[in-house]
C-alpha cells in the first residue's frame, strides 16, 4: 500500500463512470451484489429478477487510466413472477443473493436464487462461429442435397464477442418459506439454501432431491420463537457450517455428527446488557448477516446497529464488536414506524480479514480497521464521486454543536439506504449498491 | 404513565404492519411478522399491566428485575397461575442466565426427528394457513379499542393477573399466537 490517509490505509476513489440507471423504478434496485473468486467478474441482482454482470477491465498501456474499470459483461433476466396456485400467494422474482462458483473452465457459473427457487447459471463467451456446412447455408436454411457437388470441412471464423447466459440447472420445490441465504460448499459439488425454518442441502448434479439439515420449525407453529435469518459454509471444512437467528445467536454445526444438525456442535451468544433492554430489543438483536473470515477462524455478524467479529473457539462473547450507528438507538420507535428497523444489513470482509465493511443510511457504509481500531465513514453519492476524486470521510454529529460538514442526526435520510456491499478478494475495491445506483471505488495507485 | 401511552402506541402501530403485510406482494414474511408479534407481545403487557410486562421496559434505579425476566426473553410462558390454567408444561426451573442442554438445544423435546429428503412435491401438510389471519383481520378491524374492549369485558370476569384463555373469545383474541399460526 503507497497511500495512507489519516485514517485507513485505503483511500477509495471512484472511476470514470457511476455506472447505474437514469431512471429510477421499484425493479431496478439492487438487492445483492458478489465478486467472483478472482474479482475479475462482479455481479449484482436487483429486485426486477435480472442478473448484470460486469468485468474488470484487462490493463493496456494505451489507456492507463481506465485500469480496472468494470463494464458490463452480460445481462440476463434470471426469475420471474411466479404465482402459488395452492396457496394463492406470488412468488417475487427479487433476486436475494447470489453466489459464484470457481472457475473450473471457460465457462462461469453462478448460483442465484429468489423467495423459492435456486438457479444454476453458465455464463460462456462466444467469438468464433462455424462457417461452411455442407448441408445448410449461411442462414440456416437447408439446401438442396442433390445441388450439392463438392464437400468441404467447416471452419471456425472470429465474430463479435458474445456473452451468453444459460440456466442449467433449477432446483425448485424445496422451500416452504423464504430463502434467505445461498452458500457453496469449499467441496464445490454441494450447496446449501436456507429459509427461514430449514436449511437445505444440495448436490449440483440433483435437482429433484435435497436433504434436510436443518429444521427449526417447532410441531406447534404457536410455540415459533426464532427464525433462521443466514446460513454459510465454513471456507475450508466442507463438513462445517454456521447460522444465524432471530434471537442473535450463531449455531456452528457439523454434518459428520448426524444426518439432521438440529444439534448444533458450537452455540455463540452474547448475554443482553440489561441497560439497553427496550420494546425493541429483540428486533435490534436480530443478525442479519453472517460471514466467515476468508482465514475460517472468525466469523462476523451483523444485527442493526452494530457488527461483531466472533472467534470460533470462544462462544460466550465477541471479541470484537463495532458500532455502526449507535446514534439511532433514540431513535428506534420511528424506526420501527417506519419499518427502517427491519433493515437487513450485510457485512463483508476485505481479502486479509483486517478490515470489515457495513452500510448504513443516507448512503453511508462505514469502515473498520481491526488493527489499528480506527473506522472511517464514507458516503456513495454523485455529488462526491467526481472521477477521481478521493472520497471524503463523514461525520454524523450525535449532539450539540454540528461542525461544518457534519451531518445531524435528524437530517439523514433513511431512505438511502446501503443493504448490499461487496469487497474484491484480492484488490481493495470494493462495490457498494445504494438504491438502483452502483459505485465502485478503488484504492488510490500512485 | 408514559410507558403506558409509548405502549399503546407500539400495539397499534404493530396492528397495523400485521393487517397491512396481509396484502404484501411475495406472501407474509415470517420473520418480519415474528418479530412485530413479538414486539405487540411486549406492549400488550405493559399496556394491560400484566406480571411480566415490567420486562420489556429500560430498567429502573432500585431492585433488579425478576429471573422471570429471563424466562419471557427466551419466549417461555410466565410461570405458576398462567401456566397452571392453560395445563401446558413450564420451562424448567434455573437460574437466569444458565441455560440447561434443553433449553439450548430446539431439537430436544420434538420427537422422532428423523432426517428426510424433500422430493419434488412440496409436503402437503405444510399450508401458510390464511384463515386465522381473516379472523383476526376483522377483529383488529374495530382498532385498537375493539381489542382492548372485548379483553377487559373477559378480563373482568377472572382473577386480575390471569390471562384466561380457556375463553374461546379471549383466546382468538391473542394476536401473537394467531398471527404466527397464519403461518
Amino acid at each position: 500500500m503507497k497511500c495512507f490517509s489519516r485514517y485507513l490505509p485505503y483511500i477509495f476513489r471512484p472511476p470514470n463512470t457511476i455506472l447505474s440507471c437514469s431512471c429510477h423504478t421499484e425493479a431496478d434496485i439492487i438487492s445483492t451484489v458478489e465478486f467472483n473468486h478472482t474479482g475479475e467478474l462482479l455481479a449484482t441482482g436487483d429486485k426486477g429478477g435480472r442478473v448484470v454482470i460486469f468485468q474488470r477491465e484487462q490493463e493496456s498501456k494505451n489507456q492507463p487510466h481506465r485500469r480496472g474499470e468494470y463494464n458490463v459483461y452480460s445481462t440476463f433476466q434470471s426469475h420471474e413472477p411466479e404465482f402459488d396456485y395452492l396457496k394463492s400467494l406470488e412468488i417475487e422474482e427479487k433476486i436475494n443473493k447470489i453466489r459464484w462458483l470457481p472457475q473450473q473452465n471457460a465457462a462461469y457459473f453462478l448460483l442465484s436464487t429468489n423467495d423459492k427457487t435456486v438457479k444454476l447459471w453458465k455464463v460462456s463467451e462466444r467469438d468464433k462461429r462455424p462457417e461452411g456446412y455442407n448441408l445448410k447455408d449461411e442462414d440456416g436454411r437447408l439446401r438442396d442435397p442433390s445441388m450439392i457437388t463438392m464437400l468441404r470441412v467447416p471452419v471456425l471464423r472470429p465474430m463479435d464477442l458474445m456473452v451468453e447466459a444459460t440456466p442449467r440447472r433449477v432446483f425448485a420445490n424445496a422451500h416452504t418459506y423464504h430463502i434467505n441465504s445461498i452458500s457453496v460448499n469449499s467441496d464445490y459439488e454441494t450447496y446449501m439454501s436456507a429459509d427461514d425454518l430449514r436449511i437445505n442441502l444440495w448436490n449440483f448434479e440433483i435437482t429433484n432431491q435435497s436433504f434436510n439439515i436443518v429444521d427449526i420449525k417447532p410441531a406447534n407453529m404457536e410455540e415459533l420463537t426464532e427464525v433462521i435469518t443466514a446460513a454459510e459454509f465454513h471456507p475450508h471444512h466442507c463438513n462445517t457450517f454456521v447460522y444465524s437467528s432471530s434471537k442473535g445467536t450463531i449455531r456452528l454445526c457439523d454434518m459428520r455428527a448426524s444426518a439432521l444438525c438440529d444439534r448444533h456442535s458450537k452455540f455463540f451468544e452474547e448475554p443482553e446488557d440489561p441497560s439497553n433492554r427496550s420494546f425493541f430489543s429483540e428486533i435490534i438483536s436480530s443478525i442479519s448477516d453472517v460471514k466467515f473470515s476468508h482465514s475460517g477462524r472468525y466469523i462476523m455478524t451483523r444485527d442493526y446497529l452494530t457488527v461483531k467479529v466472533w472467534d470460533l473457539n470462544m462462544e460466550n462473547r465477541p471479541i470484537e464488536t463495532y458500532q455502526v450507528h449507535d446514534y439511532l438507538r433514540s431513535k428506534l420507535c420511528s424506526l420501527y414506524e417506519n419499518d427502517c428497523i427491519f433493515d437487513k444489513f450485510e457485512c463483508v470482509w476485505n481479502g486479509s480479514d483486517s478490515v470489515i465493511m457495513t452500510g448504513s443510511y443516507n448512503n453511508f457504509f462505514r469502515m473498520f480497521d481491526r488493527n489499528t481500531k480506527r473506522d472511517v465513514t464514507l458516503e456513495a453519492s454523485r455529488e462526491n464521486s467526481k472521477p477521481r476524486a478521493i472520497l471524503k470521510p463523514r461525520k454524523v454529529c450525535v449532539g450539540g454543536k454540528r461542525r461544518k460538514d457534519e451531518i445531524s442526526v435528524d437530517s439523514l435520510d433513511f431512505s438511502k439506504k446501503i443493504l448490499h456491499t461487496a469487497w474484491h478478494p484480492s484488490e481493495n475495491i470494493i462495490a457498494v449498491a445504494a438504491t438502483n445506483n452502483l459505485y465502485i471505488f478503488q484504492d488510490k495507485v500512485n | 404513565m408514559e410507558f403506558r401511552l409509548e405502549a399503546h402506541r407500539i400495539v397499534s402501530i404493530s396492528l397495523g404492519k400485521i393487517y397491512s403485510a396481509r396484502g404484501q406482494r411475495g406472501g407474509l414474511k415470517l420473520h418480519k411478522n415474528l418479530l412485530v408479534s413479538l414486539v405487540l407481545r411486549s406492549a400488550r403487557r405493559v399496556y394491560l399491566g400484566e406480571p411480566g410486562g415490567e420486562c420489556a421496559l429500560p430498567p429502573r434505579p432500585g431492585p433488579p428485575p425478576p429471573p422471570d425476566c429471563e424466562r419471557l426473553r427466551r419466549g417461555c410462558r410466565p410461570l405458576a397461575s398462567e401456566a397452571a390454567a392453560r395445563g401446558r408444561p413450564e420451562c424448567p426451573a434455573e437460574s437466569p442466565r444458565k441455560r440447561s442442554a434443553a433449553e439450548r438445544d430446539p431439537a430436544a423435546g420434538y420427537p422422532g426427528k428423523k432426517p428426510r429428503r424433500e422430493a419434488e412435491q412440496p409436503p402437503p401438510q405444510e399450508d401458510m394457513e390464511t384463515g386465522n389471519v381473516a379472523s383476526l383481520i376483522s377483529i383488529f378491524g374495530s382498532g385498537f379499542s375493539g381489542l382492548l374492549g372485548k379483553e377487559r369485558g373477559a378480563a373482568e370476569a377472572t382473577e386480575p393477573g390471569q390471562v384466561c384463555c380457556e375463553q374461546p373469545v379471549l383466546r382468538s383474541l391473542n394476536p401473537w399466537s394467531t398471527a404466527i399460526v397464519a403461518f
